[in-house]
């Protein structure tokens, strides 16, 4: 079912707030929309165009992502995020995004692989892994 | 792509921020044609040659991706 996935598109958008900036998430210090938080506004996209195409009781993760952060905005900006899937391998599937403000500027454009697995195997996997490390 | 100095080409994505020269127009070595905004920064785009403007093919607001034709110029 996931190898009808590609072509696929998804969406999602958000409005900066404090907790969306690089000083809140440490990972610069101005007030601006961090890449963290860009990135993750990406991977929602990606997450949209796969919800039709996954199983009951499957879910995607993220295993890797290029981001090319074009420009920065400023709190208050209503950011759009769209991600198409261009290829599925078994359980992986890659996407281009790219994530604009409102009056169409592109902040960013995204590559990211995700990968399809089982949601309690995966929670229990991890979860025996934390076992044993304690 | 061969570099060919009368297309100039997007060398990453951006976007247009603002246009410095029109079709018909004579340009110079060093001369601005276009702003473009890219890795949160100003980008300056420059003429090469001495030629005159046969298309400007980008328009402010534009997103250009890495390749894309920004001003073909003629000798």
């Amino acid at each position: 079912m996931l190898a009808g996935a590609v072509g696929a598109v998804g969406y999602a958008a958000m409005r900066v707030h404090e907790v969306d900036t690089a000083k809140a998430l440490a990972s610069g210090d101005l007030m601006v929309l961090g890449t963290p938080r860009v990135l993750a506004l990406a991977e929602a996209a990606c997450v949209a165009a796969l919800a039709e195409w996954l199983d009951e009781g499957e879910t995607s993760v993220g295993v890797a992502a290029e981001i090319k952060h074009v420009a920065a905005c400023g709190l208050g900006s209503d950011v759009r995020a769209v991600a198409n899937c261009t290829r599925v391998e078994e359980r992986r599937a890659w996407f281009e995004c790219e994530v604009y403000q409102s009056n169409d500027r592109l902040l960013a454009s995204v590559s990211v692989e995700r990968v399809i697995v089982d949601a309690v195997r995966f929670m229990a996997r991890l979860a025996a892994v934390d076992a044993l490390k304690d | 792509m061969p570099h060919n100095p009368l297309e100039v080409r997007a060398e990453m994505v951006a976007n247009v921020l603002a246009i410095s020269v029109s079709a018909g127009e004579t340009v110079e070595p060093g001369q601005q044609l276009v702003l473009l905004e890219s890795m949160k920064m100003e980008i300056p785009v420059l003429c090469e040659i001495s030629a005159r403007v046969r298309e400007v093919a980008v328009e402010v607001g534009d997103v250009i991706s890495q390749g894309d034709l920004i001003v073909r110029l003629e000798k």
